[in-house]
């Protein structure tokens, strides 16, 4: 892009920056807010005194968290969740994305296929048939109740297979010429081809494993086995003051330590917020391709 | 035909041997044992008091559970644990509309009320009556026959109460006595004496900051809260809203609807324009409230008696403030009565296909024994010194309501006579807190907030005064919700929150009031009304 001296296209690249850098003013702040929280004293917290700079500075919350074995335990399934998960949800993504982005003339009742998957977007059987259904197929209480029940990400596969149809089928012609399998040629050709749409629906599903938290509740049988999220929502969570039963209130002392509560938040964000600097390059890439016919 | 006789004899010498062992026995072993599955919830207590301690126990695991399987041969399992009442109640609702209802398990009175009604549990008068403990049948009548009478349907008892204290969910007022030292006044005895303080509270700028934001009473936006709520404040006009008390002519109103609740609401809405009350109240938790009184920037609060625990206890810590728990003030002259709760945590029921329902009964005999019987361990399964939360391990908890206020008699006692030496149970392990604090240590529980609540001049002590004066006016509606009630109580609550809230900020006239009354009678509370009645009637 040749860069235009003309006054508007300047006043546009300041407005540009200005307004982005608000917008990302807006999701830093509460950040740093949380953050500066977790390094201050609880007094301080608890007083409502900390903005975005720690007052009365102390590791004490840090400490505190590392010697919560529930935190590492959830922090330990959390991991085992997004690597089965995102595993499951990568391999059946493209299985299913591959053949439906064949033309009809290669693959005949695609249009059916395709209905049978996309169905599902629109239609689902709701909370409680969806628990009996776990419950009978015995998964109630492993962490496959996690995995299983959303292994095919339909979404995933629409992006996936939008991107797929725009690899030239020369390519893939080719391929045949020279005596490729169909095996061969969404190994070998489409998927390398694809890494930025693959990057994308693979930090779709590694954000969605990772904050879901409904799923751990619902479907696990001990708190030993909630995910981070899970474990974290029954922590932060408000308690309810109207009507506390018997000693509540020791719990509420207890939990009501704000410092321990943000170190928390703070710790379980931490990973996602690695993990997407490296994957951002792809992921702008990967939501504009298939909007885009080239 | 003799063989058979002869078996038959042999086999009923046999039971009548074997069966004194369990029947009828409030403390009879099972040989062999038998299982029993709970589900339950558990909380951060349980895991900084006790799991944090012994890595190796368990839920199932545990002194709790070792006692029931030694002396009742019970052994405990859950078919799940959740952390957190919230979590909880999502799962224990999705468990019962597929069908999944635990063999015992703690519910509301709603929820043993439409398993009652679906069948799905079984009645529990037979084995209460020959199983319970004469001690359990006391403590559970504590409070009166309330809790039973919520979950008895057409005369049959479908649960067992865990029972609580209703006096410890009475108000007091939380004031900084050591800015009422500062200011050369008087602990309020009336409301005038109150405002006056109010007034001087929020022109003294405790905070030094130069600015007018000192908020003359803390009010979050859950109005009946017991922290930072309204209960105390508008039983000081002989009101008593969100709960069923008798009117002149004896039958029960609901106390929201009352001239006396109109009267109080004037008075908070005339308080609000004199600059006490924050305008930002309606979006406010209690936690976001505390930072006022952390910060120095409010001085008086009503709530129940466990707030000088949390969140007093930071604003000593910050900045050493001194709070006290005084009586709640009267705005009519006439001695003022504190309103009360029910305070049963919950129902326990059991399945319908439940083999032994009386386990249940045998569990709570030896909860209630084990901590306040003649031959309690208290000190080691419930309030051990080094400890919380202990009893927190079994899977039923009824509580001997006067445990606290107890405690606290027994303690003011030892400060009159000076002896401790008959300062037992959990008493002496809050004996031991307080001493810890006047020693001036920092470890553990030795805390200021313990000393508010049970000290000299503790928070129970205003307890006891209301308790011993008879200034208690109990919620009168116990029954199990009425069919009206599921289905409209909510909305009805939402509506009254919403007016009452908007006449306190001035955004709608104190005449409101009147319209909310016709819309509440309109729009199901006539029917409410005339079924609790209905109700008050089938149990005078």
């Amino acid at each position: 892009m040749v860069e235009s001296k003309h006054p508007a296209n300047i006043a546009f690249t300041i407005i540009n920056y200005i307004v982005t850098g608000f917008l990302g003013l807006i999701c830093l702040i509460p950040l740093i807010h949380v953050f500066a929280i977790s390094l201050s004293s609880s007094a301080a917290a608890t007083g409502g005194l900390v903005t975005l700079w720690p007052v009365d500075f102390t590791l004490e919350s840090y400490a505190y968290v590392a010697r919560r074995a529930a935190f590492w335990k959830s922090m330990v399934v959390s991991v085992q969740r997004v690597i089965i998960g995102v595993g499951l949800n990568m391999f059946f993504c493209i299985m299913c994305a591959y053949p439906l982005s064949k033309a009809k003339d290669q693959f005949r009742c695609r249009s059916i296929y395709a209905w049978y998957f996309f169905i599902t977007m629109l239609i689902s059987g709701g909370l409680i048939p969806l628990y009996m259904v776990i419950r009978e197929t015995g998964l109630l209480g492993t962490i496959w109740a996690l995995v299983i029940p959303g292994a095919v990400p339909v979404y995933n596969i629409v992006l996936l297979l939008n991107f797929f149809r725009q690899t030239p089928r020369e390519l893939e012609e080719a391929a045949i010429v020279d005596g490729a399998s169909q095996w061969t040629i969404l190994w070998r050709i489409f998927v390398p081809t694809s890494t930025a749409a693959l990057a994308t629906v693979g930090l779709y599903s590694t954000v969605y494993h990772w904050n879901d938290w409904f799923s751990g509740i619902l479907y696990l049988k001990l708190p030993e086995q909630y995910p981070l999220q899970s474990y974290l929502r029954s922590v932060v969570i408000d308690m309810k003051l109207n009507n506390m039963g018997a000693q509540d209130w020791q719990a509420l002392a207890l939990v009501s330590d704000k410092t321990v509560k943000c170190a928390q938040i703070f710790l379980a964000a931490l990973p996602i917020l690695c993990v997407y600097p490296f994957l951002q390059n792809y992921f702008v890439k990967g939501m504009v391709l298939g909007s885009v016919k080239g | 035909m003799k063989k058979l006789a002869a078996i038959l004899a042999l086999v009923l010498a046999l039971s009548l041997a074997i069966a004194p062992a369990y029947a009828e026995d409030p403390f009879g072993k099972y040989d062999p044992p038998i299982t029993v599955h709970f589900v339950r919830d558990t909380d951060d207590t349980l895991d900084a008091n006790f799991f944090s301690q012994h890595p190796d126990k368990t839920m199932t695991d545990n002194l709790w559970t070792d006692l029931y399987r030694d002396e009742l041969g019970i052994i405990v399992e859950y078919d799940w644990i959740v952390k957190g009442g919230d979590e909880y109640d999502q799962k224990l609702n999705i468990a019962l509309a597929t069908g999944d209802i635990p063999e015992f398990v703690s519910l509301t009175a709603l929820q043993v009320k439409q398993l009652a009604e679906a069948g799905m549990i079984q009645p529990l008068d037979e084995v209460y009556e020959k199983y319970a403990a004469p001690l359990t049948k006391e403590m559970l009548m504590c409070t009166g026959t309330a809790p039973f009478d919520a979950v008895t349907f057409d005369g049959k008892l479908y649960a067992l109460p865990e029972v609580d204290s209703t006096l410890m969910l009475a108000d007091v007022i939380w004031i900084r006595v050591d800015w009422l030292e500062k200011l050369g006044l008087e602990i309020p005895k009336t409301m005038d004496d109150l405002m006056n303080v109010m007034e001087a509270f929020v022109n003294a700028d405790f905070d030094g900051n130069g600015v007018k934001d000192t908020i003359g009473m803390g009010i979050s936006k859950d109005l009946w809260a017991g922290l930072f709520g309204l209960r105390g404040f508008f039983n000081a006009f002989g009101a008593f809203p969100t709960i069923w008390h008798e009117d002149a002519e004896g039958n029960l109103v609901y106390g929201s609807t009352t001239p006396e609740t109109k009267t109080a609401l004037a008075k908070l809405n005339e308080m609000f324009q004199k600059g006490y009350i924050d305008p930002e109240f309606g979006v406010k938790t209690g936690g976001k409230v505390a930072e006022s009184t952390t910060a120095d920037k409010c001085g008086i609060l009503y709530g129940a008696q466990w707030n000088s625990i949390y969140p007093l206890q930071s604003s000593y810590d910050l900045t050493g403030a001194n709070w006290q728990a005084i009586p709640i003030v009267s705005a009519t002259g006439a001695p003022v009565k504190a309103q009360t709760e029910i305070g049963t945590v919950g129902w326990v029921v059991a399945r319908h296909d439940v083999e032994h329902p009386e386990a249940l009964v045998k569990l709570f005999n030896m909860f209630l024994e084990k901590n306040w019987g003649e031959t309690n361990e208290n000190g080691v399964y419930y309030a051990p010194l080094d400890s919380e939360s202990i009893w927190k391990l079994s899977p039923v908890v009824p509580t001997y309501p006067d445990k606290n206020i107890d405690a606290f008699l027994a303690l003011e006692e030892a400060r009159a006579t000076g002896d401790t030496s008959k300062v037992t149970g959990e008493a002496y392990s809050i004996l031991k807190k307080l001493e810890a604090f006047e020693s001036g240590s920092e470890d553990g529980f030795a805390m200021w907030g313990w000393e508010r609540i049970y000290g000299a001049n503790g928070a129970y002590g205003v307890l006891a005064d209301y308790q011993a004066a008879g200034l208690l006016q109990d919620e009168m509606f116990v029954g199990a919700p009425t069919e009206t009630m599921t289905e409209r109580m909510t909305t009805l609550e939402a509506m009254q929150d919403e007016v009452f809230t908007k006449i306190i900020l001035g955004e709608a006239p104190v005449d409101d009031f009147d319209k909310f009354v016709e819309d509440f009678y309109k729009l199901g509370g006539a029917e409410i009304t005339a079924e609790v009645n209905e109700w008050y009637q089938s149990v005078k």
